[in-house]
């Protein structure tokens, strides 16, 4: 907090928040915090006059300055705004350093959804339309976010459709503090999106061009819209909020899950303030985003609804062990959660810290919309882990951890706030926390960040093989098909998943009997195989490869994922003679 | 969805660790110590070795598999330790062999520095690798597994194509590995198992030469048993010599042998030893060959065996032939640029 100050402020000096001060950025505007709005409430003035000392002259000839009761000040000031802006500013920074310090190709989705943003580009732009339906199986609509990042590949390459990510995320924990400011004050502000910014999936998604971060990003704003017009009456959110809700949403169909906890922000928010009325937003704001996502699905099609079913709402179950995924939970989340959990415990007992003097009896809010709100985002942080121990699935766990963690941070900013104490009475707790947070997110997200084999060696050996009217069968292809796209067409490459082959004799044949014809009649010309995804399949078309006499091994590529080590095989066509 | 399926599944690690290396360096922190916080280790992903960093793709061997000209080889005493034979060969013919033959033993290790100076020179280097030791069920059962390993890592480091035919004249029974001291599954299965250490090890560099002797003297051993199979193979060779008492025409010569092997494989054959013994019909017998070969679309070319064993089947020996061979050899068809086929 700001130091002591020579001169009495005259000027909001009852903006006092129910945590430790006032805020100070909005203080001009004719709109303040919550908890300003409710600190005025409750303080009017009466005995609370800490500068009313020493007035007048003395018997003595000279004048006593006004002694203050307190050495400094929680009064909002040009000074105290710029150091916020400062130390967010270095929070940033940092984020965005660490971020970019992740070094690796591109991964199989990024691959993918940049692969066919590129289709999708090209319809638009009157190309041909995209050989693909990938609206049915996209986790996001595939005119969103790939088309986007597509753009921003096409001319800044891959690095640019990363940094458009690390934008998303560097807005999103900017939006993150301006919210938590709203809900508290400046200084758990600060430590929110000082946690916030650190975690692994933060930096993760800070240089992974997926849909994960435009959808946090896009659901952070919605959030702060909800917060920002809380004093607003409830359709002036809905008509702000429900459309960036809506488009969270549109862009990743597993943002759905977080509509509930933004319409409880939404209301608690407003509800000190504008009582019973505030429910009705509880109400119109999943209506109006419900409709706006309805009207898109109009729209877009029934490829989109099919897709949000079966990636999200009706997912198939995996087979992860529970325990497992559990304990990835606690590794990737479980740090920043109790940090939050610790911040509701602390902030349902003592609604501030005690910190300015004469404001112990200004009003916070109660016990039961402190619980209740503490009890919101964290659990929030909990939806995505028991959705997916739920489904008995570990796929991007990681990252949705991160959507959680976006909630459970104004929380955990209180905890780490608390920690520190008044006058920053324990900052080596504070730090002490905050540098944990720092290694893990540094380790994990760096490990997370080498878990896919770099593809440089593969692409390159790919390149001289492939050529207009190939055909090309790779196990994994999104990665290869992405890097290789200038030099051919989708329909060029399949992938081990599936195969619809029709043989000499017109008959249809799929799965392993298509691969087993395909390969037999030397459909390929170039074959990868790498036992990640579909391990016993390969290892027998491997046995028919190692004696085809239309196949020949062009060479074997080591590479090195989370998994160990392993070999890209890749076989051409071209041996000599054709009869065995 | 389509996601991070092994991104989001990292191997199972221990909790602990990490946590508690965050909480060391915390408190180093807070105590004064300068220790610098991990600058973003590697904990799951180890180095590669720098013998894998380096490794590039192997040489395309496809173009020299059946070129549209004739490899124009020899096998001559002291290469390719020294070049300065083929040297003298090509000056006597007038024209530069582009494939050289030599011998390597099993046990020796791959001649490096002969594979580089051949192929600077423009030669395919083939080896005929003979396993006088120990037997083809021992090879087989991997009992020089290490060895074979080694040779294959150093084939396919140095990158160069080669030429590789285990156990030439396996139906003869005059080596170690023919007919006399294995059956024909023996070499079956030595060979495949060669083939596919090299397989394992990457070198995809070698062409397989699969080379019996012609069948002309040994019509009671078929071939067939002893063909590792067409995923095995990319040449079928063939060691036939013009002799005094033997066949005198290209036809009589490796016509049966090729009628054989045609009834099991399609490879392109190449002959991968031949000469003519001196004696009046030398010339006659290498304008044969010459004409032979070029008018063979699937003989892609022959080695001239320019050694005294047995007898003296250098060319040198005969001014007559020296001329006939050079005068042939002139043949467009006849040697081409294998680094550009």
């Amino acid at each position: 907090m700001e130091g002591p100050t020579g001169t009495p402020r005259t000027r909001d000096q009852r903006a006092r928040s129910p945590e430790d001060g006032p805020p100070t950025w909005g203080a001009s505007l004719p709109w303040r915090p919550l908890s300003s709005w409710l600190a005025d409430r409750a303080v009017t003035g009466q005995g609370y006059q800490p500068w009313s000392l020493g007035q007048g002259r003395s018997k003595q000839g000279y004048d006593l300055p006004p002694v203050p009761e307190s050495a400094w000040t929680a009064a909002p000031s040009r000074r105290r705004a710029w150091i916020s802006r400062g130390i967010l500013f270095g929070v940033l920074v940092l984020q965005a350093t660490l971020s970019l310090r992740l070094r690796n190709t591109a991964f199989e989705d990024e691959a993918l959804y940049l692969y066919a943003g590129h289709l999708e580009l090209d319809q638009l732009l009157g190309g041909p339309a995209a050989p693909e339906q990938f609206a049915a199986y996209f986790s996001g609509a595939p005119a969103l976010y790939p088309v986007l990042a597509a753009a921003v590949d096409s001319i800044f390459g891959l690095t640019g459709a990363r940094l458009l990510s690390l934008a998303f995320m560097l807005a999103a924990t900017a939006l993150l503090c301006s919210l938590t400011r709203l809900l508290f004050n400046e200084r758990v502000a600060l430590c929110a999106a000082a946690a916030f910014a650190i975690t692994q999936s933060t930096l993760f998604l800070g240089n992974f061009a997926t849909y994960d971060a435009p959808a946090i990003c896009l659901l952070t704003l919605a959030s702060w819209i909800v917060v920002r017009t809380a004093h607003l009456r409830g359709w002036v959110a809905c008509v702000a909020g429900a459309p960036v809700l809506g488009l969270a949403v549109a862009v990743k169909y597993a943002a759905l899950m977080y509509v509930p906890t933004v319409t409880i922000l939404a209301v608690m928010a407003a509800l000190p303030r504008r009582g019973p009325w505030a429910l009705t937003r509880g109400l119109a704001l999943p209506a109006v985003t419900g409709a706006v996502i309805a009207g898109a699905l109009r729209v877009a099609g029934g490829d989109h609804l099919l897709a949000l079913r079966t990636t999200t709402t009706q997912r198939a179950a995996g087979t992860a062990d529970p325990r497992e995924l559990l304990l990835d939970c606690l590794e990737w989340g479980g740090p920043m959660f109790a940090v939050a959990v610790l911040g509701t415990v602390l902030y349902v007992r003592q609604g501030r810290m005690g910190e300015v003097p004469g404001m112990n009896d200004a009003a916070v809010p109660g016990r039961i919309w402190r619980l209740c709100l503490g009890g919101v985002l964290c659990g929030t942080a909990l939806l995505a882990p028991a959705y997916q121990v739920y489904l008995h699935t570990g796929v991007s766990l990681h990252k949705h951890i991160g959507y959680g963690l976006l909630f459970a941070a104004p929380m955990a900013g209180i905890g780490m706030n608390r920690l520190v104490g008044a006058h920053f009475r324990n900052p080596q707790l504070g730090i002490l926390v905050w540098v944990t947070l720092l290694v893990l997110g540094m380790t994990q997200s760096q490990a997370l960040y080498q878990a896919w084999a770099d593809s440089d060696r593969i692409v390159a050996a790919l390149r001289p093989e492939v050529r207009p009217g190939g055909r090309y069968l790779v196990e994994a292809n999104s990665v290869a098909r992405y890097y290789l796209r200038e030099k051919t067409r989708p329909e060029q490459w399949t992938s081990t998943y599936a195969i619809a082959y029709t043989n000499r004799e017109g008959e249809r044949l799929s799965g392993e009997a298509g691969f087993r014809a395909a390969i037999a009649d030397g459909y390929f010309d170039v074959i990868v195989l790498d036992r990640t995804v579909t391990k016993a399949l390969d290892d027998r078309l491997y046995e028919l490869l190692r004696k085809s006499p239309k196949y020949r091994l062009r060479t074997t590529v080591p590479f090195r994922n989370s998994n160990g080590t392993g070999t890209y095989r890749i076989w051409v066509k071209g041996a000599t003679g054709d009869r065995p | 969805m389509i996601d991070l399926n092994r991104a989001g599944r990292s191997r199972r690690r221990s909790v602990a660790p990490p946590v508690v290396v965050a909480l060391v360096v915390a408190l180093g922190c807070l105590t004064g110590c300068s220790n610098p916080p991990p600058q973003g280790g590697t904990p799951n992903r180890p180095q590669l070795d720098a013998s894998s960093e380096q490794a590039d793709v192997p040489y395309d061997v496809r173009p020299l598999l059946e070129p549209r000209e004739k490899y124009l080889g020899v096998a001559v005493e002291g290469a390719p330790r020294s070049l300065a034979p083929v040297d003298a060969f090509a000056a006597r013919i007038g024209k530069r062999p582009n494939l050289l033959a030599f011998y390597a033993a099993w046990g020796d290790g791959y001649d490096a520095q002969g594979v580089r100076r051949a192929w600077a020179a423009g030669l395919l280097p083939m080896i005929s690798w003979e396993p006088f030791k120990p037997s083809l069920a021992a090879i087989a059962d991997g009992e020089t597994d290490d060895y074979i390993e080694k040779f294959a890592a150093d084939v396919r480091k140095v990158n160069i194509p080669v030429a590789i035919s285990i156990g030439h004249e396996m139906n003869g029974f005059w080596y170690p590995w023919g007919t006399k001291q294995n059956k024909p599954a023996d070499f079956v299965r030595a060979w495949r198992h060669v083939h596919d250490v090299f397989l394992h090890a990457g070198a995809t560099n070698a062409i397989w030469v699969w080379s019996p002797n012609v069948v002309n003297p040994l019509r009671g051993v078929p071939l067939k048993p002893y063909y590792p199979g067409a995923s095995y193979v990319d040449w079928v060779g063939m060691v036939g010599y013009y002799t005094r008492s033997g066949a005198h025409t290209f036809k009589t010569l490796y016509g049966p042998t090729m009628r054989a092997v045609r009834r099991f494989s399609r490879k392109p054959f190449i002959i991968t030893e031949t000469s003519s013994q001196p004696g009046p019909r030398r010339r006659t017998d290498i304008a044969d060959l010459f004409a032979g070969v070029a008018a063979s679309p699937d003989v892609i070319g022959f080695v001239w065996f320019n050694f005294t064993k047995r007898a003296d089947w250098r060319l040198e020996t005969d001014p007559g032939s020296v001329a006939e061979f050079r005068g042939r050899a002139a043949d467009g068809v006849f040697g081409f640029d294998v680094g550009n086929p």
